[in-house]
C-alpha cells in the first residue's frame, strides 16, 4: 500500500521535473534559483537548508508552488468528477469525438471552397507593400483598408447548434413522440442542482458577495464590503498565491485588482520573455499572410466594431486576434485535448516548393474563427490597458475554458456537456416553461445557445459578465454559464409563458442590460 | 388665469372624494393634465402620453410646457404679458443664457472667483502662477472676443506654442469652431471676416479658449462627456445629475500635428459633426456609457484615482451653477435639464468646456432613444408632485423612487436643514458635502 503510493509520488515528481523544464518560464526560475545559490543567503554546509529558507523569504518558492499549481491544472479534470450516485458504466462516447472530426472536415471543406471561391491563397508570404502598410498601421488597424465584402464568417452558432443536434448516440433508441432534439440521451453526466449548491457553497449560503450591493455593511472596521474586499484582496495580491486568489474570486473582484487576480489565478503574469514571444508573433502576422487574417478582421468589424461597448477597443483587438492565430503554443492544447477531433491543416506557401520548410501549419493555433470568436476578447479591454498583458489572460482564458464551446465535445465543461445540463436544470426546474416550449415546437436550447457559445460576452454588459467570469475562474468550471442561462429564462418566466413564436421569445431575452448577474445565481442557488 | 379650468375641475373631484369619504390616492385623482410641446420629438410626446396627458397647442391652458427656448423668450417676455398659474411649469428659465453662452458662463464665473477671493472665502485659494485658481480652475483660460483681444494677446505670449480654440459665442453642434496656433491666423481670420474688431459693428463675437492638448484618449481617441444636469430651482440651489451620461468619441485618432489642426473629426467631439465622417459607425454612434467608461478606469488607472476623478466632475457642475444662481431670474415655474460638456485631461482633470440648454433630444441610436427616453421621464417625475399635477407651491424634494436615474448633486435647502440639525457636521447626508 504505502509503497505504491511512493511510487505514484516518485513518478508524479519525475513528470513534473520533466514538464517544468519545457514550460515557458524555466529559464527565468531556472535563472534566478542559479542567483540566489551564488549569492551570500546560501551556505554550502548548510546547502539544503539555507536554500529553502532563501527561497522563501525572497518569494521563489511562491513563484514555484504557482508554478506547480498551474502545472497540475493542466493535467488533471477543471473539477473532480461528482460520485455517481448509482456506479454507472462508463458509457461510449466515440460518436463524439466522430463527429468532431467530421465537423473539423467539414470546416475545412467550407475554408478550402472560400479559397477557391474568391481566388486567394491559405497561405503566402506577404507582400512587401502590404507588410509595410500592416507595419505602419499596426497600432491603427481600424484604418487598414481592405476589401473584406466577399469575405464571411465560416459558420456562425447557430450553424454549429444544427451539428449538435445532428449528433445521434447509436446505441440509443427514440422513444415514439420524443422530441428530436433533447441532449438527454447524450450520456455525460451532469450535476444536478443539489449538486451544484454543493459546488457553490459561497452562493448557497448566501455569504456577501460583491455585485450585489456594495454599500453592504462590512465586518471588522470597513466602510462597506467593497472596502472590506478590497483590503483583503491586496493582501491576497500581496501573497502571491495563486491558489489564494482563485479562492478570493469565487466572492467577486473588486474593480481595481481585477486584472492582476485573474493573471495571478491564470499564471499570464508577463515576463520579459512572454514580451519577446509577443513580438516574434507580431512578425509572424507580418511576415505570413494568411486567409485566417481577413476572416479575423471581418470578425471584429462584425462585432465588437458595431458594439457600443466595445468599439473603443477595435484597435487592440485587431493586434490580439492576429497574433493568436500565429500562436503555435495554442495549438497542442486545443488538439490534443479529449474534446478535439485532432485535424489539423498544413498549407503549402503559394508559389513555393511543397517542401517541410514552406509548410505551415494553418493557422499556426490551429483554431479557425468562427462568427463572433471575438467575443472571448472583449471583455479583457476593460481590465488591461497594455495589449501584451491583456494578450495572456485572454489566451490563458481561453485554453482553460473557451476553446471547448466550439467543438463536440464529452468533456464535462464542453459545449454538449453546458447544453445538457441547462436542459436538465430547466426541465426539472421551470416544468411549466418546459412544457410551455414543448407546446409552442421551440428547443429552450435554441433560444440560449449563443449565450452559452460565448459565455454570455457581448450579451450581459461588461461590468456584470466580469463578475460571471470570476465565478468561473473561482469555481474553474463553465457550469455557472449554463446555470445563469436558465435563472434567466426563469427569472423571465412570465413574459416567456405569454409568447409563443421564436421572435418573440428572442425579443423577450433581446435585452439583458438590467440583470445583476450575482444576485440572479445567489437567489437560484440559495433557495431550496 | 390661465389654468381656471383645471383648476375648477380639481376642485370638483377633490369635492366628491370628500362627499364621498374616499381618501384620493395618486393617480386616480381625475384631473386633466395638459401639455403642449413645440419640439416635433417622440420620446417627449411618448413620455407625456403615456401619463395619460393630453396634448394642447400654446394658445390653450397648458400645465407642462416643453418648449424650445424661443418660445420660452416669448411667454417671459414683458410685451407678452403672459402670467402663469400655480398650475404651470416650463423646461427653461427666462435667462438661462448666463449659464449657457459661451461669453456669459465664463465671465459669470470669473466674477463668481473675484467673489469668493473678496470673502476671504477658502475656496479661492490661488495656485501656482497668476490667474491660477487651486480649486476654481476647472474651465480653460477663455476670452471674448474682440472686447478682450488685448488681454488674450498679453496670455498668449506667455506661452507662443500653445494652441487655442476660437468658437462663436450664438452657435453651437460644432459650427464655426476652428483650432488656431499662430496669432498670425487669428489676426488673417479678422481681415477675412470684416471688420469684427470694431465694436461699433454688431458682429458675431467670439470666445478663445486655451485648447486641451491633452485629452484622456482611449482607443487613441478623443472623447468628452455629456452629462445632464437636472435644476428644479436655483435660489436655493437644487441640483441633479442624471447617472447614464455618455461618452461622445471621435471617429478618428487623436493627431495633435499640424497637419491635422484643420480636421474637425479629430478634435471635435460633437456627433453633429462626428457623424458625416467616413468612419461613423450609427450602430454606436460614437456612444460609451459613463458607467463602461467607469469600469474601464477603475480596473485599469485604480479606484482611489477614478473616484477622485468623479467627484472633481460634480464639482465644477456645483460651482459653475453656484457661479450663476445669484443672476438667475429664479422663476419658480421653470426646471431646466442642462446638457454638460466635460473634457477629461490625461492626468484626469476634468475641464467644463460648456452648458446646453437645449441638449439634444435626437436619438442616433437604439441606446440613445432607450437613455432619452429615460432621460425624459425622469425629469418629468422629479419635477411634477407626487399627486401628478404641477404645482409651484410644493416643495421640490422629490422621493428617491421619483428621482430614478437621477443623483442629488446639491439641495441647499435640505442641507441648510441638516446643518441645523446636526450642527457638528457629523452625520451629514449627501444633500450638503459640497459646502
Ligand atoms: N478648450 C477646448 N479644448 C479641447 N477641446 C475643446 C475645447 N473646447 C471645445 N472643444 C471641443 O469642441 C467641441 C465643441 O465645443 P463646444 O464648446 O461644446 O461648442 P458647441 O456649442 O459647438 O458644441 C467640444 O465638444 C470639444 O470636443
Ligand atoms: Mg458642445
Amino acid at each position: 500500500m504505502e509503497s505504491t503510493k511512493e511510487i505514484e509520488l516518485q513518478k508524479t515528481a519525475n513528470k513534473l521535473t520533466d514538464d517544468i523544464q519545457s514550460m515557458t518560464n524555466y529559464k527565468n526560475l531556472y535563472n534566478e534559483i542559479q542567483r540566489l545559490v551564488a549569492s551570500r543567503a546560501v551556505r554550502k554546509e548548510d546547502f539544503k537548508n539555507t536554500l529553502v529558507d532563501a527561497l522563501k523569504s525572497n518569494g521563489l518558492e511562491t513563484e514555484l508552488r504557482n508554478t506547480v499549481f498551474h502545472w497540475a491544472r493542466t493535467q488533471g479534470p477543471l473539477q473532480r468528477e461528482p460520485e455517481p450516485l448509482m456506479p454507472m458504466l462508463e458509457a461510449d462516447l466515440s460518436y463524439l469525438k466522430r463527429a468532431q472530426i467530421q465537423w473539423e472536415r467539414r470546416i475545412q471543406k467550407s475554408l478550402n471552397s472560400m479559397c477557391n471561391e474568391l481566388n486567394v491563397p491559405l497561405a503566402r508570404i506577404r507582400f512587401n507593400m502590404d507588410k509595410d502598410e500592416l507595419a505602419e498601421k499596426w497600432d491603427e488597424l481600424s484604418t487598414y483598408d481592405i476589401d473584406l465584402s466577399q469575405y464571411r464568417p465560416l459558420y456562425a452558432p447557430k450553424d454549429f447548434l444544427e451539428v449538435l443536434f445532428m449528433v445521434r448516440d447509436p446505441s440509443f433508441k427514440k422513444q415514439p413522440g420524443e422530441p428530436n432534439w433533447e441532449f438527454s440521451h447524450i450520456q455525460i453526466r451532469v450535476k444536478t442542482l443539489s449538486q451544484l449548491r454543493a459546488m457553490y457553497p459561497e452562493l448557497s449560503h448566501g455569504v456577501p458577495l460583491l455585485g450585489v450591493n456594495p454599500h453592504m455593511t462590512a465586518m471588522g472596521n470597513y466602510l462597506n464590503l467593497e472596502a472590506e474586499r478590497t483590503a483583503l484582496g491586496e493582501r491576497v495580491l500581496a501573497s502571491n498565491h495563486a491558489p489564494i486568489a482563485q479562492e478570493f474570486l469565487k466572492r467577486g473582484a473588486p474593480r481595481a485588482i481585477r486584472g492582476k487576480l485573474w493573471s495571478l489565478v491564470l499564471g499570464s503574469i508577463v515576463k520579459d520573455n512572454d514580451e519577446e514571444y509577443y513580438e516574434e508573433l507580431k512578425s509572424l502576422v507580418l511576415q505570413y499572410d494568411i486567409m485566417v487574417d481577413k476572416l479575423i478582421i471581418k470578425d471584429v468589424q462584425l462585432t465588437a466594431s458595431n458594439d457600443d461597448q466595445y468599439f473603443v477597443f477595435e484597435d487592440v483587438l485587431y493586434k490580439t486576434m492576429l497574433c493568436f492565430s500565429r500562436d503555435s503554443e495554442v495549438l497542442a492544447p486545443v488538439t490534443t485535448d479529449r474534446s478535439a477531433g485532432g485535424q489539423v491543416i498544413h498549407a503549402v506557401l503559394q508559389g513555393k516548393p511543397a517542401t517541410l520548410e514552406n509548410t505551415l501549419v494553418f493557422p499556426p493555433s490551429g483554431v479557425i474563427p468562427f462568427h463572433g470568436f471575438t467575443m472571448y476578447a472583449t471583455p479583457f479591454c476593460y481590465l488591461y490597458d497594455n495589449p501584451c498583458t491583456m494578450y495572456y489572460t485572454f489566451r490563458a482564458f481561453y485554453l482553460r475554458y473557451w476553446f471547448r464551446l466550439h467543438t463536440v465535445s464529452s468533456h464535462e465543461q464542453g459545449i454538449v456537456a453546458l447544453c445538457l445540463l441547462f436542459e436538465r436544470l430547466l426541465q426539472c426546474h421551470e416544468p411549466q416553461l418546459w412544457a410551455h416550449f414543448r407546446n409552442i415546437h421551440i428547443q429552450p436550447i435554441k433560444v440560449v445557445f449563443k449565450w452559452l457559445m460565448r459565455g454570455f460576452s457581448g450579451h450581459l454588459p461588461p461590468e456584470q459578465l466580469l463578475y460571471l467570469w470570476d465565478l468561473i475562474l473561482g469555481y474553474d468550471s463553465l457550469e455557472i454559464v449554463a446555470l445563469l442561462a436558465v435563472t434567466i429564462l426563469s427569472f423571465r418566466k412570465e413574459n416567456l409563458m405569454q409568447v409563443n413564436t421564436l421572435h418573440n421569445i428572442e425579443a423577450v431575452l433581446a435585452d439583458l442590460s438590467s440583470l445583476k448577474v450575482m444576485p440572479l445565481l445567489q437567489l437560484v442557488l440559495l433557495k431550496e | 388665469m390661465a389654468n381656471s379650468v383645471a383648476d375648477n375641475k380639481r376642485a370638483v373631484t377633490n369635492n366628491l372624494s370628500t362627499i364621498y369619504g374616499r381618501v384620493p390616492t395618486i393617480g386616480t385623482d381625475k384631473m386633466r393634465v395638459t401639455f403642449c410641446t413645440d419640439m416635433d420629438k417622440s420620446v417627449i410626446v411618448y413620455n407625456f402620453e403615456k401619463r395619460g396627458w393630453t396634448q394642447v397647442g400654446p394658445e390653450d391652458d397648458w400645465n407642462f410646457y416643453w418648449a424650445v427656448t424661443q418660445s420660452c423668450r416669448t411667454i417671459f417676455s414683458v410685451e407678452t404679458g403672459y402670467r402663469m398659474s400655480d398650475n404651470q411649469t416650463i423646461n427653461h428659465f427666462p435667462n438661462h443664457y448666463e449659464l449657457t453662452r459661451k461669453d456669459l458662463l465664463v465671465k459669470n464665473i470669473k466674477r463668481y472667483r473675484k467673489d469668493l477671493e473678496r470673502e476671504g472665502s477658502l475656496l479661492a485659494e490661488r495656485g501656482d502662477g497668476p490667474g491660477k485658481y487651486l480649486h476654481l480652475d476647472f474651465i480653460p483660460v477663455t476670452f471674448v472676443l474682440p472686447a478682450d483681444y488685448n488681454m488674450f494677446v498679453e496670455e498668449y505670449r506667455k506661452s507662443p506654442q500653445s494652441t487655442w480654440i476660437m468658437k462663436p459665442c450664438g452657435k453651437s453642434q460644432g459650427a464655426g469652431i476652428f483650432l488656431i496656433n499662430k496669432l498670425s491666423k487669428l489676426k488673417r481670420w479678422s481681415r477675412e471676416a470684416r471688420n469684427p474688431f470694431n465694436p461699433n459693428l454688431t458682429k458675431e463675437s467670439y470666445v478663445i479658449s486655451r485648447y486641451i492638448d491633452n485629452p484622456l484618449l482611449i482607443g487613441g481617441k478623443k472623447f468628452d462627456l455629456r452629462l445632464y444636469v437636472l435644476i428644479t430651482s436655483f435660489r436655493p440651489l437644487k441640483a441633479y445629475l442624471f447617472k447614464l451620461g455618455f461618452c461622445r468619441f471621435c471617429t478618428v485618432k487623436y493627431d495633435t500635428s499640424i497637419q491635422e489642426l484643420d480636421n474637425m473629426y479629430v478634435h471635435l467631439t460633437n456627433v453633429s459633426v462626428q457623424k458625416h465622417g467616413d468612419e461613423y459607425n450609427s450602430l454606436h454612434g460614437g456612444k460609451m456609457s459613463v458607467q463602461n467608461l467607469r469600469l474601464y478606469l477603475e480596473s485599469t488607472r485604480g479606484k482611489s484615482v477614478t473616484e477622485k476623478l468623479f467627484a472633481n466632475i460634480s464639482w465644477c457642475i456645483v460651482h459653475s451653477l453656484k457661479a450663476v444662481a445669484p443672476v438667475m431670474a429664479n422663476d419658480r415655474h421653470c426646471f431646466e435639464c442642462y446638457g454638460y460638456d466635460i473634457i477629461i485631461d490625461n492626468k484626469l482633470k476634468p475641464w467644463l468646456i460648456e452648458v446646453n440648454a437645449s441638449p439634444s433630444l435626437t436619438s442616433t441610436t437604439v441606446n440613445d432613444r432607450i437613455l432619452k427616453y429615460k432621460l425624459i421621464d425622469n425629469i418629468i417625475s422629479v419635477v411634477v408632485p407626487p399627486d401628478g399635477v404641477p404645482d409651484v407651491r410644493w416643495n421640490k424634494c422629490p422621493s428617491p423612487e421619483a428621482m430614478g436615474n437621477f443623483e442629488l448633486l446639491l439641495d441647499e435647502e435640505l442641507a441648510a436643514q441638516d446643518e441645523r440639525d446636526n450642527p457638528t457636521g457629523k452625520f451629514r447626508n449627501q444633500s450638503n458635502k459640497w459646502k
